[in-house]
């Protein structure tokens, strides 16, 4: 019974993994632009991206971060996540613009 | 208890009194409550887990965490009425300070940072299954907070990978609601941002007793294309050495959607333990155990979040069936009311 539980959930892990695979072949990749205002919305989705890849690991974002809040915060999970220095300025940028 | 709160709010009077405006600390952490039947005995958890972090400048940082809980259970086990009492801990209560991101000095009480699951994965608001898994009290003993110093960082970053480091000592403490293990120990992670991986092992080294070594490992997985986290940790000790495998999908393209159907996330998690030689305390069960759960989490709005699973134990101590249902709450405000800048 536990041989076939875990089988069951190697399964299902295999095919989420397959998934993941097919998935990263079909995606189209991103087309560089010098704009200004594009360039300034990369940097937003690197902070975004770095937020989820950081504090995405272990748990899902609070539904709202006042600005006030957002040095604690962060402070917080540099010691927690031991973010690099990269990862903090582009997370800040991304929680209080 | 009443130590506990006065040191928690002791050290909120001195966050308060020497943090500029601009410093606000956070009161954050949940609200939960829990229903557990394991074997037919019922039994419910009130749970309240603050957390208070304050920063002091750009380098100071306190962080605290207590627990109040509550534990209903039925006089008899299955039957009779219900009996209950509430107890408080400290989790962890520390000053850490941050010199860059090579290095960060924390003294105090912190979590353990044996692996992973203790620091990262255990509270009340983040833990995917209610249950710890079974190895859980290796490298963890005691209370799984550690009294003492630590020193954390990242040692080298490139864009394609982190390697971050924790080194630690903790002194024997016996106190009440502040107990803690003599050890000292260290872990080593690396982690691939872009894909996702983190890999890493842990050490320690038990002082007091009897002492022994006991290490563990671990690898988490958070492909960014779909809403995927397989999580998994290794540990061996003297009592006994297992492992615990979990993978959780949010039923949706990606983490952020918030359609009905996008809030809900399945749950599965598989952990074998084998019984090493009986050492007093240590927490882990008197047989080999195998272990299946299943559970499905409902993300609500306003970070309230229902769940529940059911998990099927199979030990030659005897099998049993184990049913969890949890609603919690995660709260997260300034400290002190002020205008929003």
């Amino acid at each position: 019974m536990n041989t076939r539980l875990t089988i069951l959930f190697l399964t299902l892990l295999l095919a989420c993994s397959i998934r993941v695979l097919a998935q990263s072949q079909s995606s189209a990749p991103t087309t560089k632009t010098s704009n200004s205002a594009v360039h300034k919305k990369v940097k937003t989705n690197d902070g975004e991206q770095r937020f989820q890849a950081n504090c995405g690991r272990c748990h899902t974002p609070p539904e709202a971060i006042s600005p006030r809040e957002v040095k604690a915060v962060l402070q917080h999970m540099r010691v927690r996540a031991m973010l690099s220095a990269e990862d903090e300025q582009l997370i800040l940028k991304y929680l209080a613009p | 208890m009443k130590r506990v709160l006065g040191t928690l709010i002791a050290l909120l009077g001195i966050a308060t009194s020497v943090c500029a405006q601009a410093d606000v600390p956070i009161l954050s952490g949940a609200l939960a409550f829990n229903s557990s039947t394991t074997g037919g005995a019922t039994t419910f958890q009130p749970t309240l887990a603050p957390v208070l972090v304050a920063p002091i400048g750009d380098h100071w940082l306190f962080e605290g965490r207590a627990q109040l809980l509550g534990f209903f259970f039925q006089q008899n086990g299955t039957s009779g009425p219900y009996n209950g009492q509430f107890f408080a801990t400290l989790d962890y209560a520390q000053i850490d300070y941050i010199a860059n991101p090579h290095l960060t000095i924390t003294v105090g009480r912190f979590l353990t940072p044996f692996n992973i699951y203790n620091e990262r994965f255990s509270a009340v608001w983040i833990a995917n299954l209610q249950d710890a898994p079974v190895i859980f009290p290796i490298g963890t003993r005691t209370s799984a907070s550690s009294n003492g110093g630590m020193l954390r960082g990242v040692v080298i970053e490139r864009p394609n990978w982190l390697l971050n480091y924790t080194a630690y000592f903790s002194a024997l403490q016996t106190t009440e609601n502040l107990q803690a293990g003599r050890a000292a120990g260290g872990r080593i992670g690396m982690f691939l941002p872009k894909a996702g991986i983190e890999i890493g092992a842990s050490y320690q080294r038990f002082l007091q007793n009897r002492n022994y070594n006991v290490a563990g490992t671990y690898f988490a997985w958070q492909p960014p294309q779909i809403p995927l986290d397989v999580r998994a940790e290794y540990a061996h000790s003297l009592g006994g050495q297992g492992y615990w495998l979990e993978g959780a999908m949010r039923i949706a393209k990606s983490r952020g959607t918030t359609t009905w159907l996008g809030r809900l996330q399945t749950v599965a998690r598989v952990q074998q333990f084998f019984k090493g030689t009986p050492t007093p305390q240590d927490l882990l069960p008197s047989a080999d155990v195998n272990q299946f759960d299943f559970g499905l989490n409902y993300y609500l709005p306003h970070d309230v979040r229902l769940n529940g699973s059911y998990g099927r134990q199979y030990s030659s101590a005897g099998n049993a069936n184990i049913w969890n249902v949890q609603i919690a709450y995660r709260f997260l405000f300034p400290a002190w009311p002020g205008e929003h800048k």
